[in-house]
């Protein structure tokens, strides 16, 4: 019966299998372990590692975050909170921005959200301490002086809310429509 | 009725029905920015697009600009549809300033969500995007007019619902601008509602700026307190803070809108000044402690001076729990009260209402609007319960005639009728106008008996007014016209009388047309039920005064005063304390931050609306409803952290979360009466408020459920026409003034005092008068004058009008005269007690 | 005087057999760990210790120190019994395995073996079989769905793979003509059983490799399924005795190899003790190898293995056997 040898076939692929397996994991034995030993030894990290989060500077120096929530939205462990304020020039920031690196699973998701660059993650990842609450970082913990992984961009000249001047003076943007003249 | 297909499903809508609105009936939500059920269609926006595939119309046309027909197959998901909305959201993106992180309407934002679902998502117009300057536009709405899409929604609430004009559109095409002439705020109070009706965020809520996101809120239906008419709203708080508010749609009370008075004035919530832990004697203690002193003192002094030694103060904005077990614990213990009105006439006035309201002739606010004739008798519906201009307004757009008599020189976002008599007057023109209306029926004998020997007892004459009554009788001759007329009835001046005689003539227009309203305006947000029970409470409390009276008489040894603050209303604050220091025992349980919570030595702070437990209110129409719960109270973070980070600790309660609701405050406080034994107080209250007071039998039958259940008799036959004592019209003498207190809009409402952002609308209190009257005091405008007030007197600017009646003045209930002393009833002023300053 | 010398000398045994089993047991812990590292070209423990050879005490004072946990809605009984349960079923199966040749000691003979009993085996059966009350018990107490599973998978492995366990021992007795492991072990002066019994030594290997709970057979633990199955909400000590409960299991299963297939303590040049030893320990090196190169089998695979294949085959080989001896001794 075809069935019966296909059987019988598929037995001795099984054994055979079975002893590859077990030859397999004898010969490691004899191998050389791969590990690296983590405190001796420390493997540079790429830059996209994702560890220690940071708030960035855009280039004038000013905070990136305008504390727009979508952070705090998309963290799956809801470690992000933060309260948004209204600067006296009209600037949206954050009157306070805190993150429970005790929760944190540094996904990343964060940075991804971030529509200003603001939150970035950064290899660091050696935090451990062992009292949970100093693993609460506040705004100036965060805070950094640098643009991170993008020293270019500048949230504030493309998107097209006032903060200081006149309107229209951003990345392609129009004068204001002059409402009291009929000139096209 | 057509009858038509939408994706496939069959419906059949009432003739003159948009298709946006049958597939909306089949759950199926067109995309749509210009299209509101409240303002209509306009097809401003043209992203409501569909395919009609079959029927009288074919191809891609706007939903909500084509009425249903017979015969229409429509397809919503067609592909020439959906790559037809695909293009305009792209079209209505192209000048986005794609400024969303710093946008407050991201997160609920329509603009957004379409622009998602329509599959747009890079900008491949080159050019350069259009800019608009924005305005300043008060303290309530922020505008940020780039992120406009020219929708249209703003202008259509502003000027055609609301009927206010000083916000509306300018420029053409592209350059299409919404906005007012110049900065400045805007006038109507019901602009908030421009920030619910605005698709984008050009027009954002302003006291809660970046405060959060929507995803973040804790939302939940809650309910308006800051007039009777029970309006519906959504609160949203936020770390344990009130955030915002927002119009709920009732179809049976307020509709999609309510008003700024109500949007804003939830600040009290968050007040930082608020007590949250019980206080005994200075120190702050447990509940249970608290409790248990508060048990044992008033148990002391009932043994000692009798239960009647005790005397209990409640108010109208309690809810119907916490004023049900008052009054359940009062009887029980045999304590003196509860009195929830802080004046007799006031209370009077509300027994009398709604003793008179029944299911026959009470109308809601959305009956109201259906009315073809509205006889507004001494209310101020802007100032008094600004949704109420509202309804008036779109029954005036069907159409309605609204006629007003009332001195005070009321303004209405539409054409009425004004007639400026004197409190004592509104009787005669009530009178007469209805006279002149149903004096047909009665002379064809058509009356019932009852209605008929009412009908004969009316006034036929204004003395000493003749263009006044020729007025009376031609407005009453199109009052005789109408088919569903409703009396409007305000009760803060109207002499008591007025209050009786609206229910009656009510019923004598129901005899002679079949249909008849009445709606009356009550003092506070459960004015209602505190009438309720006060009419099942004969014999009648004191008074306020006589309780105060006996305490510094030393009869009344203990008070206690649930949330209650009679300083805003009451005589002077000095002869008040006096009278409080002779107490042996004072007991105050608030959830806002009077003058007596820092004062007094036993404090027991309680839950507002929007805190811990669902409460039950009864509007002025009779309709108890319920709110829900929004956040779980506790203090504010933001004053935790005073602005900066909130503190980092671990918690195992929530900080400031003491406060309980009133009504479990009093039965925990009760059962520490009683010990054992004491009975379940909050459970079994739907059953005893029945036992007391039939009316309160539907609460037993039914959740309180959307859109709320009413709390009215049936509807009988056998009205017994009450032929009140009506008021005489010269009751003023003629060296006098007769002061009128009343209501505005913002300034003299509690609750909203106690909120920031309606702070500082309100203008300061000013006194309003009579050209001539004016004159005859030789008083010009601009003038500051100081008047005179039993002892003590105040320094006001005045105000001259024309559209009031003469005789009077017109000062304001402000909380910035809280703590003034004023007299009880209609307040004479003489002439020599007002100078100019 | 002899009863006194008798209960003595018992306790010793007891004491010596107990301390050496769990210090075994512990080592074995370590053993695996380094040696399944090994396999899998990883280091292991290494740090507690030269070479992490105080990685057990290390784990051992963990486990003793941490907080012991009853989850809420547990039969609180039930629940603290059950692993004590699996620990000491385990335990007591040692009892009646004989461990090396009788001593002559003061002219009295002393067996290498705490209890001979003559129904040995049915004791071993009995013990092995009593064990699993500890796993369901103990899932069940838990009021934790993984726990409840984890102890139901454990009850239906039990009883499916006692079945071949106990079939595939049929032989061994038949050609040992007792039930007596120490005669068992007498029965293979010349050579060992395995010798005679191939099948029966493969069938017992596996239906104990079950019977143990091991991988391939680790359907009531199936951590990426169950979280940890019967122990998910045991902490602390009583974590560690299950955890205990499994590696004597292993020991165990080691000497009863040994027993019933290697010849037990036989063995030439070497003492027999060392022998013993040498055997128990090969027996657990095979286990651990299996551990490092076979992936768990699905609840099907497992019920299958054991129904389809073991337990017929057993059945087969008592009638082989029975067949050869009735013929051989004809």
């Amino acid at each position: 019966m075809p069935g019966e040898k296909n059987r019988l076939l598929r037995v001795t692929e099984g054994l055979v299998a079975l002893i590859q397996g077990f030859w397999t994991t004898f010969i490691h034995l004899f191998r050389k372990p791969i590990t690296e030993e983590y405190p001796e030894y420390k493997r540079p990290l790429p830059p996209r590692s994702r560890a220690r989060i940071i708030l960035t500077r855009d280039p004038d120096f000013e905070e990136r975050c305008v504390a727009c929530y979508l952070c705090s939205a998309s963290c799956p462990v809801s470690c992000i909170s933060m309260q948004s304020a209204e600067r006296a020039d009209g600037r949206r920031y954050a009157a306070w921005f805190r993150i429970n690196f005790s929760r944190c699973i540094y996904c990343g998701l964060c940075e991804e959200a971030c529509p200003t660059l603001a939150i970035q993650l950064t290899p660091d990842f050696e935090t451990c301490q062992y009292d949970l609450l100093t693993l609460v970082a506040e705004k100036e913990d965060l805070l950094v002086d640098h643009g991170g992984k993008n020293q270019e961009y500048n949230y504030y000249r493309y998107a097209g809310v006032l903060v200081d001047g006149d309107k229209g003076g951003h990345i392609q943007e129009a004068r204001p429509v002059n409402l009291k003249s009929n000139l096209p | 009725m057509p009858q038509l297909i939408i994706d496939r499903r069959e419906i059949e809508v009432p003739a003159g029905t948009k298709v946006i609105e049958a597939a909306a009936r089949l759950g199926i939500i067109i995309p749509r920015f210009c299209y509101h059920p409240a303002l209509g269609s306009v097809g401003a926006c043209r992203v409501c697009a569909v395919k009609f595939l079959e029927g009288p119309v074919k191809g891609v046309e706007m939903s909500c600009m084509t009425a249903a027909q017979d015969g229409m197959v429509v397809s919503t998901t067609h592909p020439e549809a959906m790559e037809f909305r695909r293009y305009v959201i792209e079209w209505l993106m192209l000048h986005h300033p794609h400024d969303c992180p710093v946008c407050d309407e991201g997160g609920h934002c329509l603009l957004q969500d379409e622009t998602v679902s329509g599959g747009h998502g890079l900008r491949r117009y080159l050019g350069l995007k259009r800019t608009y300057r924005d305005q300043y536009l008060g303290a309530f709405v922020q505008h940020e007019m780039n992120r406009c899409i020219h929708c249209w929604r703003c202008r259509r609430f502003y000027q055609d619902f609301a009927g206010y004009r000083d916000y509306g559109v300018m420029q053409i095409g592209n350059r299409t601008y919404f906005g007012r002439f110049a900065d400045g705020p805007l006038e109507s109070p019901f602009a908030g509602n421009l920030i619910d009706l605005c698709p984008t965020g050009v027009l954002t809520d302003k006291p809660a700026r970046f405060k959060g996101r929507r995803w973040d809120l804790e939302r939940a239906p809650s309910l308006c307190l800051h007039c009777s008419l029970g309006c519906n709203i959504t609160g949203s708080a936020r770390y344990r803070e009130m955030i915002r508010v927002e119009g709920r749609l009732n179809e049976a009370v307020n509709g999609y809108f309510i008003c700024d008075r109500g949007r804003f004035g939830f600040a009290y919530a968050n007040h930082p000044e608020r007590a949250r832990t019980p206080r005994l004697d200075g120190q702050e203690v447990t509940w249970e402690e608290a409790c248990r002193t508060a048990a044992h003192r008033l148990t002391r002094i009932s043994r000692e001076y009798g239960p009647g030694a005790i005397a209990v103060w409640g108010s109208t904005r309690s809810s119907l729990a916490t004023l049900g077990v008052l009054q359940r614990l009062c009887r029980e213990q045999g304590w003196l009260g509860p009195q929830f009105f802080n004046s007799p006439s006031r209370e009077r006035k509300v027994k009398a209402a709604i003793s008179r309201l029944d299911a026959g002739v009470a109308v809601s606010l959305a009956d109201l609007e259906k009315a073809d004739f509205l006889l507004v008798a001494g209310a101020d519906p802007v100032n008094e319960a600004p949704m109420l201009a509202l309804g008036l307004r779109q029954a005036w757009r069907r159409g309605a005639t609204v006629v007003v008599l009332d001195p005070r020189p009321v303004h209405l976002p539409l054409e009425f009728e004004h007639l400026p008599v004197p409190p004592g007057g509104i009787d005669l023109c009530l009178d007469l106008l209805v006279r002149a209306a149903v004096s047909h029926s009665a002379t064809e004998g058509l009356l019932p008996e009852a209605a008929a020997a009412f009908f004969n007892n009316l006034s036929c004459e204004y003395p000493g007014d003749q263009p006044l009554q020729d007025r009376l009788v031609s407005l009453g001759m199109k009052l005789k016209e109408s088919k569903n007329p409703v009396i409007v009835c305000g009760l803060d001046i109207v002499r008591e009388s007025t209050v009786v005689l609206a229910a009656d003539h009510s019923r004598l227009l129901r005899a002679a047309k079949d249909r008849a309203g009445l709606f009356y305006l009550l003092p506070g947000p459960n004015a209602f039920g505190a009438g309720l029970l006060s009419l099942a409470g004969e014999p009648s409390s004191p008074s306020y005064a006589d309780m105060l009276a006996a305490a510094e008489q030393g009869r009344i040894k203990a008070l206690v005063m649930m949330e209650t603050d009679p300083f805003r209303t009451f005589a002077g604050q000095p002869q008040f304390l006096a009278a409080l220091d002779r107490l042996e025992f004072l007991l105050v349980l608030d959830y806002l931050p009077t003058p007596l919570t820092d004062r007094v030595q036993f404090f027991l702070p309680t839950t507002t609306v929007f805190e811990e437990e669902p409460s039950g209110w009864v509007n002025q129409e009779g309709r108890c409803q319920q709110a829900a719960p929004i956040y779980v109270g506790g203090r504010p973070i933001s004053q935790e952290g005073a602005g900066s980070h909130p503190p980092r600790v671990f918690l195992a309660g929530i900080p400031g979360g003491e406060p309980q609701p009133g009504g479990q405050t009093l039965a925990a406080l009760g059962v520490a009466l009683k010990g054992t034994g004491a009975p379940l107080y909050l459970e079994e209250l739907d059953t005893w408020l029945a036992e007391l007071n039939p009316v309160f039998a539907p609460l037993l039958e039914s959740k309180v459920t959307h859109p709320g259940v009413r709390l009215l008799p049936e509807a009988r036959g056998d009205y017994a026409f009450s032929h009140p004592n009506k008021a005489t019209l010269r009751d003023v003498p003629d060296d006098h003034l007769e002061l009128l207190l009343v209501d505005w809009t913002f300034g003299t409402e509690e609750l909203s005092g106690y909120a920031p952002p309606t702070q500082e609308v309100e203008q300061p209190p000013r006194l309003t008068m009579q050209s001539r009257d004016a004159l005859r005091l030789g008083l010009g405008p601009g003038d500051r004058v100081s008047l005179a007030l039993g002892g003590e007197s105040i320094t006001l600017d005045l105000e001259i009008v024309e559209n009031m009646a003469s005789g009077m003045m017109v000062l304001p209930r402000h909380r910035q005269l809280a703590g003034q002393k004023f007299p009880e009833g209609p307040i004479l002023v003489p002439l020599q007690n007002i100078h100019k300053v | 005087m002899g009863w006194l010398a008798g209960i003595i000398l018992l306790l010793i045994k007891l004491g010596v057999v107990l301390v050496v089993l769990l210090t075994a047991a512990a080592y074995l812990v370590y053993v695996e760990r380094k040696l399944l590292s090994r396999l899998q070209i990883r280091l292991g423990p290494n740090r507690a210790g030269p070479f992490g050879l105080l990685q057990p005490l290390a784990d051992a004072l963990k486990l003793l120190t941490k907080e012991d946990l009853v989850p809420e809605g547990a039969d609180r009984f039930i629940f603290l019994y059950a692993p004590g349960v699996v620990a000491a079923s385990a335990l007591l199966i040692f009892a009646v395995i004989p461990f090396g040749r009788g001593w002559m000691f003061m002219g009295h003979e002393i067996p290498m073996v705490v209890s001979d009993l003559n129904v040995g085996l049915l004791y071993v059966f009995a013990f092995s079989s009593l064990g699993v009350y500890g796993v369901a018990l103990g899932g069940w107490a838990s009021n934790s769905k993984y726990s409840l599973m984890g102890g139901i998978r454990g009850v239906a492995q039990m009883i499916s793979y006692e079945l071949s366990l106990g079939l595939s021992l049929v032989p061994v007795v038949m050609l040992a003509r007792s039930f007596s492991l120490v005669d068992i072990v007498a029965a293979q002066a010349h050579y060992p059983f395995i010798v005679l019994q191939p099948v029966a030594f493969i069938l017992f290997f596996i239906s104990a490799g079950a019977e143990i709970k091991r991988i391939p057979f680790d359907i009531p633990e199936a951590e990426n399924e169950l979280v940890a199955g019967f122990h998910t909400e045991y902490s602390g000590m009583r974590f560690g005795l299950f955890f205990l409960g499994e590696y004597v299991t292993m020991v165990v299963l080691g000497s009863l190899v040994a027993v019933f297939f290697l010849g037990g303590w036989r063995g030439p040049l070497l003492p027999p003790l060392v022998w013993f030893s040498i055997k128990v320990l090969a027996v657990v090196l095979v286990l651990i190898w299996i551990r490092g190169t076979l992936p768990r089998l699905r609840y099907d695979q497992l019920m299958h293995l054991g129904w389809k294949v073991l337990i017929p085959l057993g059945l087969i080989n008592i009638v082989v056997t029975g067949g050869v001896l009735l013929w051989w001794g004809s």
